[in-house]
């Protein structure tokens, strides 16, 4: 029994730059996209998360029946937004690239992307960042409202669980950083060479960081010169407009590249042009932008001009994840206790209208009775004899649906509140709440991850949604 | 019993020589090892055990180590060990020992067994030492030059492929390897100068008959004329990383052929009779 939240999107995992690239948003499409995704008829709420590594949607159906029917719609919705937000002519052609989780996977999932489990550097501390962000602009949006809202907030807790209780962000680990250590193996030292950072972003800021302290002097060149010289403030460093970058360019040695541009920042002839004025010395990209900033021609082409984008890090990020999978099984420990968490009260909150309901229709009819009573045969009762009686009733109601409460709500967890809100509902002819196909536990685990044990609730369908790691073709 | 000396310090050097080869490729290839201590001090051995052999077999034979192209040749893989010492900490270039002690043990075998069997006769002159003593030592930091070139072009290779571990990982940083490379270009660059002036003004004092000589003269200038214009294009026209690798190995090939003549048309060090007794 859990919401049925559909997680959709794709990562480094399962999908190139390139593609990755084409689905990559800025923060200013975001409203647009969130737009688009709440106003299709299957999705209740919705989050866009897009950062270097990973686009996913993580979505809420609503209600139109069956567990697997709303999900299956979403996901459906899910996937049509995404082929429209990058005018993909038919949604075969994303499929290969795209997984999807749902149910206790999808939050599962949304919590292990939080704790940066999902991450390309394994425990990196950014993700949390723009899982907040895409938090916040999904609020700001109005396509966060409640139960999807609450699904997100408790990742947070759970990524701060995981940093603070395990050692996965210790010694943090960025691509950023992992960046460094490649500029390193170039260059030997940092302390006699110059960093260019263009953009100002987030990304920028974790290089700066990175760098601060190794490199000569670091400079910054952005499409907003404001913004540039507000990060260069921060790290001492030098600010320029991007209209300056090839002179930026001829003075640097390490360029780290992360604007949000759709387009090439640094094109093979600037750096031709730039490369004749620095007589051939090294010029090293590190190109942490999706879309990528820094033509990879350059690489193939330029003598002494070396471009490597987030991809071509992964085999750095894989040796620093060695020294991190230590700390994976406790960090799972946490998020998998904290799914368990997330079911119960996702379950009890199935439960919950049932009890309302419960309490709402004894205590009516018990006041309207009494009412009856004080018309007729009490009439001469006076206003202080009248309070006391309602709140016998009030007493009475609670001390009578004590134990049916008690029982509801513990059953909540277990498999057999499905059959005991049934039979509430049948008893007291309570209105129907939550459908109950939702009320089915689902699926078997993901492979990444060693969920608890689910048990069938007896009598019940087998799961029915599949869900996996590995890429899924299109509905 | 001087020559069952020189001989066993020669078979030590050379054991030496193996002894590092083979660490230093094994790790190089394989990663195998750390080269860090070992690798250097095998050099340092067998350098310190090739300087004995070359005083002790120079008393045997009564030969100047300046002298001929064998003693010299043997000097110059020595000297080459040495000047590998002094800057494998100065560049960060310990690696470079998988080229240094291959070429100073081929150097050694080279200089004992490799001659023509008769002497030739040669023109004495006070030039020639000096000429022989300048051209062995920027040979010795030349073949330094060029072995931090090969390490710089396997580097770069790894890096352009973007195959950024096993290999990539024990070498030293890419830039390190092109300034060690144009440093020790700059450091040999004058002392092969000398050479090529003390040898023009010794070669007017000799007959260039043979057209091996006429040829050596012109593959010398040639590999002084490669190396001249790889420092110049670097600082004039920005010639760094590979193409100036390129241009320090192709002198280094010029080198090697001036040398294989010398050795061919030069008598094996047991033909050779004394000049200066």
């Amino acid at each position: 029994m859990t919401l049925p939240i559909v997680v959709i999107g794709l990562s480094h995992k399962t999908a190139p730059v390139e593609v990755r690239e084409r689905f990559a948003s800025g923060t200013d499409v975001l409203p647009e996209i969130l737009a688009r995704l709440t106003a299709r008829a299957e999705i209740d709420e919705a989050m866009f998360l897009s950062t270097c590594n990973r686009v996913e949607v993580v979505g809420l159906p609503k209600f139109t029946g069956s567990f697997e029917e709303a999900t299956l719609s979403a996901s459906h919705a899910i996937r049509d937004t995404l082929r429209e937000h990058i005018g993909a002519p038919s949604v075969e052609e994303l499929g290969s690239y795209l997984y999807e989780r749902t149910g206790e996977h999808a939050v599962r999932h949304v919590f292990r992307v939080a704790a940066s489990l999902e991450s390309m550097v394994l425990g990196e501390p950014q993700i949390l960042g723009q899982v907040k962000d895409a938090y916040d602009a999904a609020v700001a949006a109005g396509a966060l409202r409640s139960h999807l809202s609450r699904c997100v907030s408790r990742a947070f807790t759970v990524a701060k669980r995981v940093r603070t209780e395990t050692q996965l962000g210790a010694g943090t680990v960025s691509i950023s950083s992992v960046a460094v250590d490649l500029a390193k193996r170039i260059f030997g030292d940092l302390r006699d060479r110059t960093v260019l950072l263009v953009g100002a972003g987030e990304m920028a800021e974790a290089a700066a960081k990175s760098l601060g302290q190794q490199a000569k002097g670091i400079r910054i060149c952005n499409r907003s010169f404001e913004r540039a010289a507000n990060l260069a403030t921060q790290f001492n460093a030098t600010a320029a407009p991007i209209e300056q970058l090839e002179s930026e360019l001829v003075l640097s040695d390490v360029v780290v590249a992360s604007t949000s541009s759709k387009t090439f920042v640094i094109t093979r002839d600037l750096v031709k042009r730039v490369m004749k004025q620095r007589k051939g010395r090294t010029l090293f990209f590190i190109d942490i932008a999706v879309p990528r900033n820094v033509d990879p021609e350059i690489h193939e082409r330029i003598d002494n001009a070396y471009v490597y984008d987030v991809d071509d890090l992964q085999h750095e990020v894989a040796e620093n994840m060695k020294s991190r999978l230590q700390e994976v099984a406790a960090a799972e420990k946490i998020v998998e206790g904290e799914v368990l968490q997330w079911l119960q009260w996702a379950r009890s909150r199935n439960v919950s209208p049932t009890i309302v309901a419960l309490r709402a229709k004894t205590k009516g009819v018990l006041l309207a009775e009494l009412e009856r009573s004080l018309g007729s045969r009490l009439k001469h009762l006076g206003e202080a004899d009248r309070a006391a009686l309602v709140q016998m009733i009030e007493s009475a109601t609670n001390k009578l649906l004590h134990a049916p409460t008690t029982r509801l709500k513990q059953a909540a967890g277990e498999s057999s509140g499905t059959d005991l809100v049934r039979a509430a509902q049948v008893l007291f002819e309570l209105p129907s709440v939550p459908p109950p196909d939702l009320l089915q536990p689902t699926i078997p685990p993901p492979p990444e991850a060693s969920p608890p044990p689910v048990i069938a609730a007896p009598g019940l369908p087998s799961p029915v949604v599949e869900e996996s790691e590995e890429r899924l073709s299109p509905p | 019993m001087n020559e069952t000396v020189a001989d066993g310090l020669f078979y030590l050097t050379a054991s030496a020589y193996v002894a590092a080869s083979v660490l230093f490729l094994r790790f190089l290839a394989r990663g195998k090892g750390d080269v860090g201590a070992l690798g250097p001090r095998l050099v340092a051995l067998g350098a310190v055990l090739h300087a004995a052999h070359i005083v002790v077999a120079s008393l045997v034979l009564h030969v100047c180590p300046v002298e001929g192209i064998h003693f010299p040749m043997s000097v110059a893989s020595m000297s080459m060990c040495v000047a590998y010492l002094f800057a494998r900490q100065r560049f960060n270039i310990e690696v470079a020992g998988a080229f240094v002690a291959p070429l100073a043990l081929t150097s050694l075998f080279a200089s004992r067994f490799v001659g023509a069997a008769e002497p030739s006769v040669r023109v004495k002159s006070a030039i020639l030492p000096f000429h022989v003593t300048t051209n062995l030592f920027g040979v010795a930091l030349f073949t330094l030059a060029s072995s931090a070139a090969a390490l710089y072009l396997i580097q770069e290779h790894l890096l352009k492929k973007k195959r950024i571990d096993g290999m990539f990982r024990r070498l030293p940083p890419l830039d390190v390897l092109d300034r060690a490379e144009h440093r020790l270009l700059l450091a040999g660059f004058p002392l092969l100068t000398i050479g090529i002036i003390t040898g023009t003004l010794w070669a007017r004092r000799v007959e260039m008959g043979s057209p091996s000589d006429v040829l050596r003269a012109v593959l010398g200038y040639v590999t002084w004329l490669v190396i001249a214009a790889v420092l110049f294009l670097r600082s004039a026209a920005g010639w760094r990383g590979r193409r100036a690798a390129y241009g320090t190995i192709t002198g280094f090939g010029f080198a090697v052929v001036i040398l294989v003549f010398y050795l061919l048309r030069s008598p094996a060090p047991g033909t050779v009779t004394a000049m200066y007794p």
